[in-house]
Order: structure tokens, then sequence, then C-alpha cells
């Protein structure tokens, strides 16, 4: 009897560490990520160039890693403003990657490769099919954007502005006119200057990102 | 050229009628189309709803595995409409893009959806907000008091819902008395 109620005891506690290292490592939005936390690291992934990237490989001050996906028109809608912004930080000591973990045949490499191409992308695509970097960063839709700084602590998780952008037949359009807020670029300078955003978390929204059951 | 009296129209009128019938005993059920509907109006007709099971299938034609998953909401339907469960589809296409709107229509011709189908008339992003969605496919299950006792998503990788969920929900609530 005094066995089973120790055994009781020692579940019941398990149980309230496992709960609260739960809401330790959520965000206000993000189920697996909180703001301040060292961000999770991926390893030898392979990317659309036909190399492949560890996390450790970016030297750069900032680090802005963004969930993909070819076939998402949110992400589609997004990609020009995505590839002015690397742009805009050329010369400056900031990274972008892109991860693609999704297993549809139209989100493979393959695929990747196809799209990088074909939109111009001028950042480093991976692709990761084991889907470990998507379920550790808890990134549950695409476009989703985090943003690394110097110590690899994220400052920034969600959005790209306040307006995504849809892509409607060959043509973006801005959801909620012309966006006001830039959430990534604003991070990305508060980065730079060894500070904190005014705004860490948004909402993601777009694709929804498929796991694979366990 | 003579026209046709008014006596003998009408004595035509009931043969014309049942040389049309006769073509189709019992005519399939149609696919409502695709009606738009202001968040208000969406709750107003929630409501009017009191006393059945709701089950709403959120999506759009953006959407891979709301398109992928569509066939397993309709065969569910068929599955619980005797049962006391009604479906609904709700699209939250962007109602600004005609082809969008268009290809909605017809992909539930197809899927012969032949339940209530509701597209969101407002600001897609107004959509997502209002209906506190992420994306898309979601699936709101209501009881019959109308309070939403299920809201299967994908906002956790770790417990993303599939249709064997969808279908042990509805059979959760039809069990209850």
């Amino acid at each position: 009897m005094k066995l089973h109620s120790a055994r009781l005891a020692v579940c019941s506690w398990l149980l309230m560490v496992g709960a609260a290292a739960s809401l330790l490592y959520a965000g206000k939005y993000n189920p697996a990520v909180e703001i301040g936390m060292k961000a999770p690291t991926f390893s030898k992934l392979p990317a659309t160039d036909g190399k492949n990237y560890s996390m450790s490989d970016f030297k750069e001050d900032v680090l802005v890693i963004v969930f993909l996906a070819n076939h998402c028109p949110w992400v589609r809608g997004g990609e020009p403003d995505l590839i002015k912004l690397v742009n805009d930080y050329k010369g400056k000591s900031v990274r972008f990657v892109g991860i693609g973990v999704n297993l549809r045949q139209d989100d493979a490499l393959p695929a990747m490769k196809e799209r990088a191409q074909k939109a111009g992308y001028n950042f480093i695509y991976l692709h990761d099919a084991s889907q470990e970097s998507g379920r550790k960063y808890g990134a549950t839709h695409t476009p989703e954007y985090f943003v690394l700084n110097k110590e690899r602590r994220i400052v920034y998780t969600g959005l790209l502005t306040n307006s995504p952008a849809l892509m409607e037949g060959s043509k973006p359009r801005y959801t909620n006119g012309p966006p006001t807020q830039f959430y990534v670029r604003d991070a990305i300078d508060a980065a730079l200057a060894g500070k904190m955003p005014a705004v860490t978390e948004t909402r993601s929204q777009g694709c929804v990102v498929e796991y694979s059951q366990r | 050229m003579k026209t046709l009296r008014p006596a003998a129209v009408f004595a035509l009128t009931p043969l014309v009628c049942l040389l049309l019938s006769c073509r189709s005993k019992s005519p399939p059920a149609r696919t409502p189309d695709l009606q738009p509907l202001t968040f208000e109006q969406w709750q107003q007709r929630l409501a009017s709803l009191k006393g059945q099971i709701v089950v709403v299938d959120v999506w759009a034609t953006w959407c891979g595995p709301c398109i992928e998953r569509f066939p397993h909401m309709v065969q569910l339907y068929h599955q619980y409409k005797d049962r006391g469960v009604t479906f609904i589809s709700l699209s939250v296409d962007d109602r600004e893009d005609k082809q969008a709107l268009e290809n909605a229509r017809a992909f539930l011709r197809k899927q012969n959806a032949t339940f209530p189908n509701y597209l969101m008339n407002e600001n897609i992003l107004q959509s997502f907000d209002k209906l506190d969605i992420q994306s898309v496919p979601d699936v709101f299950i209501y009881d019959r008091s109308g309070r939403r006792r299920y809201f299967l998503n994908g906002n956790d990788p770790n417990h993303q819902f599939t249709v064997k969920d969808v279908d042990n929900a509805i059979a959760s609530l039809v069990a209850e008395q």
C-alpha cells in the first residue's frame, strides 16, 4: 500500500514537472519555443545548392530562419518581399535560411530546387525530411519566421509583416492593404543593435505544415 | 402562325409535367451553392442550429490538406446525417479572388457536398481572426446545446488532427443523451 502511494506521488510529481516544462517552452502563440530561449539547432541538412548545412555554419550576428513550402500560396505571395529583405541586408552581418519540412512531393528537394531557381531565391534553402527542425521550432505554418540574435537566442517569431501577401493567380496581393508593420525587419535591426524588438511574437498564419503522425 | 389557346395549354400542362418527372424518379441531391456570410450572420446561423450536433469543416481551395481531407468529410456526413448531426463547410477563400471562388464552387459540386456550403464574407485576415484560426483545415464540432466542444486543428506539430479524430469526436457526442 505504501509502495502504491509512493508510486502515485512520483507519477503526480513527474506530471507536474512535465506540465511546467511544456509551459516553460511555449510562447504566447508558438507551441514549442519562447522568446529569449536558445534556438534549437539543426545539422547537415541538404540545400538546393547541393551542399549540406548545419546551424553552426552560419557565423553572422543575426540568423533569420523561415519555414517555407513550395506549394503554399502564402509563401509564393511573400516571396518578392522576402527576396527584397535579403537584398536590403546584403553587406550586413545577417544570414537568411529557408527550411522546408513538408514531405509532399511538390515540397521535396527536387521541387525546391526548381522553385528556388524560378523565384530567384537569394538565400540558403534547406530540406529537413526528418521534420525535426520544424517540430523543435514549433513551426506549424508557412511562411513562419524566426529571428535569432548573436547568442542564437530567439528574439522574434511569427509573420513577416501585418499584411501577409497571398498569391492569386500569378500575382501576389496584400491581404490587408500595404503593410504598415515590418516585424522581421524591426527584429533584425533590434538584434543587430543588441536589443529586443518592440514586437517579439505574432501569431503565424498561412498554410499548415503537415507533420507525420508519431 | 396560330398561338395556343389557354385551354390547350392548361390541358397539356399535366402531360408535360408527367414527361419531365418521368425523366428522374428521385433527382440526386444538389450541391447548395457557396453562400457568403459575414461573421455575425455565421454566428446567427450557428445559433439557429441548436439542438443538433454541428460539424463545421473550415477549408480553402489553396489548402492541399483540405482538398485531400474533404472527401472523407463527405463520407462522415453520409455516416452521421441521419443521427442528428448537421455538416457544414465554411470556406475562407479570399472573397476578392474570383477564380478561387469559381474553383471552390466546382470542387464542392465534384465532391457532391450536398450540405450547406458557406463562404466567409470578410477580409481573409479578418476571417482568420474572427474565427480564431491560424490556417486550415480546422474542424469545429458543436454539441446539441450549441457549445463548441472540439476545435481540431494543426497548430501543434505533435498533435495535428486526423479524420479518425473527427469521427471519434462526432461519435462521442452522438452517444451523449
